[in-house]
């Protein structure tokens, strides 16, 4: 039963050409892959083609994964990377988060300072900007000139304001620890 | 795996985008290990049609890849239908490569070491490949995507002359690869005679099946080619540039005709 194999066996079996287990892993994966996709990149329809080439490059490729860590994760990284490629041809265009652009909840913000401290203050005192940087290369692992593919901005910009941001955090962490 | 799961709450806001980064970074990086919650996100509202999406994908795995010259002709510019056109000619199968390479194996092998006799060999075999090759591109007989051919709406003459390059391409290498182990200038007086062949089999099949012209070329040519080895034993009659230019008119004027008749290819199509 496909419910009780493990994604490693899932993978196993889609190495051996089994197309049960290729859609067992696929029906396991492809929702949260497309939440996480569209939290970097508003177009939906982007989203479900880059979902579309991660499981091709997953069935074309099922021994890229190497047995180290979570095949989730292993996913995640094909998916991004995939989001970015097809970013990359022309008239792709991302529209990047719009999380938190409204301010959020008093009690949101008493939850989160009880629960992340001084680091999701600062996290939150960051521009949408700066955040999407953060986001794109600390958080997501991307490269710089990855992140400023998915960002739409040079390359430079990607840098300084990664700067900026680590800047702006050990600012904020010194001040608050004080 | 730790104790602890994205509640309701916060799972809600992740899904709807209202979280706050650093709590939707805790929320990303437990959900890449955590196979129930990522299950739980799953159930929430999708951002996709998923199911519409794995039609998509299992329709994109399903189609056999692209074959190696398939993806060559697509890089070289040509779109992917007409790729998938042109490398589907019988020519490409790799059958049929092995016996032209074989033929010319033995037919260059038996110039190099046979003098006189292996050269006129040589002068039989190689100048009538290509137009075999190129007959047997698009003969309807031996075409595997013939009838899909019939009813689409494609120009024939343009079918044709993509197989025939694409196949000379193929062909031609193959009959200068051999011809380097044969002494002189027999390497390449080939070259002109097999042009002509190929263009008059492209101007005989606006009358009869290629295959069949192919071979009546190919007869003829073997025919002409005893008699000269009977008559004498110096396979330099056809290496003179009295017949060299010969074959060049043959080439240019069996390719005029080609084009003026080519609208006759496709009522000729269901030949064979």
């Amino acid at each position: 039963m496909d419910s009780r194999r493990s994604d490693e066996q899932l993978l196993l079996a889609v190495a051996e050409r089994d197309m049960g287990a290729f859609r067992a892993l696929y029906e396991r994966h492809a929702g949260w892959l497309a939440i996480r996709l569209a939290r970097r990149c508003n177009d939906r329809d982007l989203v479900a083609d880059a979902i579309q080439d991660t499981f091709v490059a997953v069935w074309q490729r099922p021994q890229g994964f190497r047995g180290d860590g979570d095949i989730a994760a292993w996913l995640w990284g094909i998916a991004i990377r995939r989001l970015v490629s097809r970013l990359r041809t022309p008239g792709g265009v991302a529209a990047v988060l719009g999380s938190a652009e409204s301010a959020p909840a008093a009690e949101d913000q008493v939850l989160l300072s009880v629960e992340y401290g001084d680091i999701g203050q600062a996290l939150a005192r960051l521009s949408p900007e700066m955040r999407a940087v953060i986001q794109a290369v600390v958080l997501d692992g991307l490269t710089a000139r990855e992140a400023a593919q998915l960002l739409h901005v040079p390359l430079s910009s990607v840098k300084t304001r990664l700067y900026r941001a680590k800047a702006h955090l050990r600012a904020a962490l010194a001040e608050g620890s004080s | 795996m730790t104790g602890w799961h994205l509640d309701d709450d916060l799972l809600r806001r992740y899904a709807e985008r209202t979280d706050s980064l650093a709590e939707g970074a805790s929320a990303e990086q437990h959900l890449l290990s955590c196979g129930p919650c990522r299950a739980r996100v799953n159930a929430a509202a999708g951002v996709i049609d998923v199911a519409a999406v794995w039609t998509r994908t299992q329709d994109t795995v399903e189609v056999p890849r692209p074959s190696v010259l398939e993806r060559v002709l697509r890089v070289a510019g040509l779109p992917a239908h007409e790729a998938r056109l042109v490398a589907v000619a019988s020519a490409f199968r790799g059958a049929w490569l092995a016996g032209v390479a074989t033929v010319l194996a033995f037919a260059g092998v038996a110039a190099a070491f046979g003098h006189a006799r292996g050269m006129w060999l040589f002068l039989a075999v190689a100048p009538i490949v290509p137009c075999l090759v190129v007959a047997s591109s698009y003969d309807p007989w031996l075409d595997v995507a013939f009838e899909p051919e019939l009813v689409t709406p494609y120009p024939a003459l343009r079918l044709v002359l993509l197989r025939t390059i694409a196949v000379l391409a193929l062909a031609l290498p193959l009959v200068l690869l051999f011809g380097l182990v044969v002494p002189g200038a027999a390497a390449f007086a080939w070259l002109l005679p097999a042009t002509g062949f190929v263009a008059v089999v492209l101007a005989a099949s606006t009358w009869v099946s290629p295959l069949r012209s192919a071979c009546a070329v190919s007869a003829a040519w073997l025919a002409v080619i005893w008699l000269l080895a009977a008559r004498s034993d110096a396979p330099e009659a056809v290496l003179q540039a009295r017949a060299q230019a010969g074959f060049l008119i043959l080439a240019a004027a069996s390719f005029m005709i080609f084009l003026i008749r080519r609208r006759r290819l496709r009522q000729l199509r269901p030949w064979g």
